[in-house]
């Protein structure tokens, strides 16, 4: 069986799962594979859409407290949970000699994370928020994939992707 | 004077320099003044000669209660060993209790251990001598042994595998919750969001979130149709979100529970073994079974205890144990009392006994900024030390130290000691403490003190009674007998072998002995005062040592007397000086009616010396009554006042038991300003009394001691050798004219052991004492005249006196009777 070498690993978080672990692990895999990190932090045009709403209102994850909210508020939480991910992966990722990035983007996931993971035309690993990055990927071609089915595969994250240029 | 006085004054020696008889009293030869100790009935030359001597000498009664009050086991027979200070009584007691302690076997250690129950309420746990330590030890090579099993059960697969399914099976839960709300949603064209804090219903057209430009385009019926649909399923996700917590605690249990049988196994297997061991001890059985609990129930700290941070499950920190750094501090064990190294019963001497010192004491750590406690911080007192032994204590430091009698009365009265801070006890503090349990109290107190502490808290503590039943009663003084002397050379040589002193020659014990008669002030008493007794030869030693003799003998033992003396009488000698100078006025020669030197002592840093005191009286007609001038100023006490009263009865009931007695006399100690007590000059103001009565002058070279009765026999008063020298030193130091002398009580003669000069002076004719049984005898040695014409004399001057008195009432009652005539 021919040896995959990873040179990207593309890694999302979303605002809610919890963080605790993964950057270390992600850091771990980086300096085995030495590929280079990005991090991608994606501003959900859908949540954006609904704060423009008047009926936008929102159910605390613990509390269970309903808050209304608006698309100023929105975007300050955003804002604000970006530079939180962006204070993280420096503290985690800054001590390390892995290569690393982060980004902040506004749109789907689907689409985003395909156009980071075409970006550099080798192998990537695509590690989406909640996925134990050392577990065995699921292989997929680069020119297999469509929004639609990348969606899909995005949904159900229990797996890294490996996609393959 | 007449022939009849001047007959009896012509007093002369006889040619060996004995004074001749005055009146009838002879005087006493040299060899009554002190009873010496013959250095020759001794057969041994230095004390190395001499075995060691078992006994302590004197005190069989003290003896005898102490060896059955340590003996006697039942409850309340704690022993008060009183007496002068100086007497042993330290030594003596632990002496004998060192003999009994020997017999008795080592008593049981005990520790203090966490209750897992009542964390405020230490549990004790009793063992056998020297058990304790090994226990604590067991129990901290339980706790390592405990870590590893548990890590390395924790870190098996099976484990592993099967906290994973749990924690799997509650993401999922949630996962399903979630998803199926998701779901309903989405088949009502409603999205599910994620936001940063939460979670968000949003109404979508072509899988996606319907901008504000269509919402707003859609018929109000169908936005409202939306906001009641979005309505629905938050209140259906808030009560998907209010029940997880209750997952959490489902899933945490089933966690606990898998810990627990993971822990069983390990812990079990372990402390089995340690149970096995203490088979025969149920208490520390019990204590296992509860730590066995423990440890199963407390899992995740074993297996979280390297990491640094808190233990953490399903995102929440465990539960710190409540003190200490270490959480496995509770499976500790504080040992209270370690008899390891007692070879019998344990005996302690408490030179503090505060409360705490007693009782033990609770003590505290500041941890951020209050004040924490726990089991192992709880300290031993002297009650526990001395547990199944004996606890020996100054019974006046007890009784000046706050709380501290109660502290132990409870402790005596209850059988069990019980720690408390003083603070708590009297509610005045009020920082995290603890209770904990009592330990039963099986001791044998001994209280050591004075004879009035004793019998004070006889009087006043109601209790005392009967938590102090047996009173050993140590004497400072024991009877001289001739068969005695070897006896003391032998306590003399113990002492001397034990303190490493050079040995005494036989001459030594003997200048010894005598001197510890004369500390008793009686030639017939032996001073059992250890301290006086070991000064005195560590004193002689030093004076050996500095003379380069290899041997103390007489000489080594006198200098050691004198320059202990030396040390002490400087107001001696400041008096002696002013009685020179003529500052204060006493005459040792000539003769003067209504004056009369008396003799006074006075005791100073220990030191005790008499000197002469000059005592006069006047007399005039009046109605009966002897002034006395030291009460009438406040500087008489009250026995003083009482000899002076006595003196009117003898006056009354001698010279006037059928006239009135029509007298005022005044009496007063001339030149005293400090006040005066006691009734050992008493002799000496009715001689003065009677002198100013009959006009008969007193010899003023003789000085007088001894009290009277009514019917004017002279008693025996104390300190009379310290007495009689005072007068002495002050005639030598003017000059012993041979006609000097003091008069002491027939009944004092047993008591002298005056001092070598006073002795040799006598026997040389140049100064005298004469023991006197009655005022008759005493008037007329001080008169020279005999007693029955002195007793004329003065009966004339009191019926002369009562003769006036009646003319003059007569005279009063024969004035006319006038009326006064009544003017209006």
């Amino acid at each position: 069986m021919e040896k995959i070498e990873i040179r990207r690993i593309v890694f999302t978080f979303d605002a809610r799962r919890s963080r605790a672990g993964m950057l270390e692990a992600l850091a771990g895999l980086a300096e085995q594979t030495q590929a280079e990190l990005i991090g991608l932090f994606i501003e959900d045009v859908d949540l954006l859409r609904l704060a423009a709403l008047p009926i936008a209102r929102e159910i605390g994850y613990s509390s269970a407290a309903r808050r209304e909210f608006d698309l100023a508020r929105m975007q300050r939480s955003l804002d604000a949970l970006a530079d939180h991910l962006r204070r993280l992966c420096e503290a985690t990722l800054g001590d390390t000699a892995v290569p690393w990035s982060f980004r902040v983007a506004r749109g789907s996931r689907a689409e985003h994370l395909l156009s980071a993971a075409s970006e550099g035309h080798t192998p990537t690993l695509l590690v989406p928020a909640g996925t134990d990055p050392r577990a065995s990927p699921v292989v997929v071609s680069l020119s297999e994939l469509t929004e639609e089915n990348s969606r899909e595969l995005l949904e159900s994250p229990q797996r890294p992707i490996l996609i393959l240029p | 004077m007449d022939e009849d006085s001047d007959s009896l004054r012509a007093e002369t020696s006889d040619p060996a320099g004995n004074k001749q008889a005055i009146a009838g009293i002879v005087p006493l030869a040299p060899a009554q003044l002190c009873l010496r100790c013959p250095p020759e009935q001794f057969q041994f030359d230095t004390t190395d000669q001499l075995e060691d001597l078992d006994a302590t000498l004197g005190q069989a009664r003290a003896i005898g209660a102490i060896d059955f009050g340590i003996g006697i086991r039942s409850k309340g027979y704690n022993l008060f060993a009183m007496g002068p200070a100086g007497t042993g009584r330290h030594a003596i007691v632990r002496q004998h209790l060192e003999r009994q302690a020997r017999s008795l076997a080592p008593p049981p250690d005990w520790c203090y251990v966490f209750d897992f129950l009542a964390p405020h309420k230490p549990h004790a746990l009793k063992f056998p001598a020297g058990q304790a330590v090994s226990f604590a030890q067991k129990m901290e090579r339980l706790v390592e042994d405990l870590r590893a099993a548990i890590a390395a059960a924790f870190e098996t697969d099976e484990y592993r595998t099967r906290r994973e399914e749990i924690e799997r099976e509650f993401g999922e839960r949630q996962e399903k919750a979630i998803g199926e709300i998701s779901e309903q949603a989405k088949a009502k064209g409603i999205s599910l969001l994620h936001t940063p804090t939460g979670f968000a219903f949003a109404p979508t057209r072509n899988d996606k979130v319907i901008s504000p430009d269509e919402w707003s385009a859609l018929p109000e019926n169908e936005q409202q149709q939306f906001e009641s649909l979005i309505s629905s399923l938050q209140e259906t996700l808030a009560h998907v979100i209010h029940e997880m917590p209750k997952w959490r605690r489902e899933a945490l249990g089933k966690v606990r529970e898998l810990n627990r049988q993971m822990t069983r196994t390990a812990v079990n297997s372990l402390i089995d073994d340690l149970k096995a061991e203490y088979r025969d001890q149920p208490q520390v059985q019990g204590y296992l079974v509860s730590v066995q609990e423990d440890v199963i129930d407390r899992a995740e700290l074993f297996q979280h205890a390297k990491d640094a941070e808190s233990a953490m499950s399903f995102g929440m920190a465990l539960p710190q144990p409540e003190s200490g750094e270490s959480p496995f501090r509770r499976y500790a064990v504080n040992v209270l009392i370690d008899n390891s190294h007692a070879t019998g019963a344990t005996i302690v001497y408490e030179d503090n006994p505060s409360h705490d010192a007693l009782t033990g004491r609770i003590e505290h750590i500041a941890q951020m900024g209050a004040l924490v406690t726990d089991f192992m911080l709880i300290k031993a007192g002297a009650l526990h030390r001395a547990n199944g032994g004996y606890l020996v204590l100054d019974a006046l430091k007890v009784l000046t130290q706050p709380f501290a009698w109660e502290a132990l009365k409870r402790a005596l009265r209850s059988g069990e000691i019980r720690t408390q801070s003083l603070g708590q006890e009297l509610s005045i503090i009020s920082t995290q403490s603890l209770e904990p349990e009592p330990i039963p109290l099986d001791i044998k107190v001994v209280l050591v003190g004075e004879r009035p502490v004793y019998y004070l808290l006889h009087a006043y503590d109601p209790e005392f009674a009967d938590l102090f039943k047996v009173a050993a009663d140590f004497e400072e003084d024991m009877p001289r007998r001739p068969e005695s002397a070897l006896t003391y050379a032998r306590a003399v040589a113990t002492f001397a072998r034990r303190e490493k002193l050079r040995p005494l020659d036989r001459t030594g014990v003997a200048r010894v002995i005598d001197q510890l008669s004369r500390h008793t002030g009686d030639a017939q008493k032996l001073s059992t005062s250890t301290r006086n007794f070991a000064d005195l030869l560590r004193e002689s030693d030093y004076w050996a040592g500095k003379a380069g003799h290899a041997v103390i003998s007489e000489q080594d033992v006198r200098r050691a007397i004198e320059v202990q003396i030396s040390r002490s009488d400087l107001l001696k000698q400041r008096v002696q000086d002013h009685i020179l100078r003529g500052d204060l006025l006493i005459d040792t020669a000539g003769a003067r009616a209504g004056q009369i030197n008396g003799l006074a002592v006075a005791q100073l840093g220990g030191f005790l010396f008499g000197m002469p005191q000059r005592i006069t009286a006047r007399t005039r007609l009046g109605n009966g009554g002897v002034i006395d001038i030291e009460r009438e100023s406040e500087l008489g006490g009250p026995i003083h006042s009482k000899g002076v009263l006595i003196l009117s009865g003898f006056l009354a009931g001698r010279y006037a038991a059928n006239k009135p007695l029509s007298l005022s006399a005044s009496l007063v100690f001339e030149q005293s300003y400090g006040g005066v007590e006691g009734d050992s000059a008493s002799s000496a103001e009715l001689y003065a009394l009677l002198s100013a009565l009959a006009d008969a002058p007193i010899r003023q070279s003789l000085a007088v001691t001894g009290s009277v009765n009514q019917h004017g026999d002279v008693q025996a008063i104390g300190a009379v050798n310290e007495k009689i020298e005072g007068f002495y030193d002050v005639c030598r130091a003017g000059g012993l004219t041979g006609e000097q002398g003091v008069l002491i009580p027939a009944s004092n003669v047993k008591n002298l052991m005056l001092r070598e000069d006073v002795v040799e002076s006598v026997a040389e004719g140049k100064f005298a004492i004469y023991p006197v049984r009655s005022v008759d005898e005493g008037i007329a040695v001080l008169t020279g005249q005999p007693a029955g014409k002195i007793h004329a004399l003065v009966e004339q001057r009191l019926s002369d006196y009562a003769d006036r008195a009646l003319a003059f009432h007569l005279g009063a009652a024969r004035k006319p009777w006038r009326a006064v005539p009544w003017k209006k």
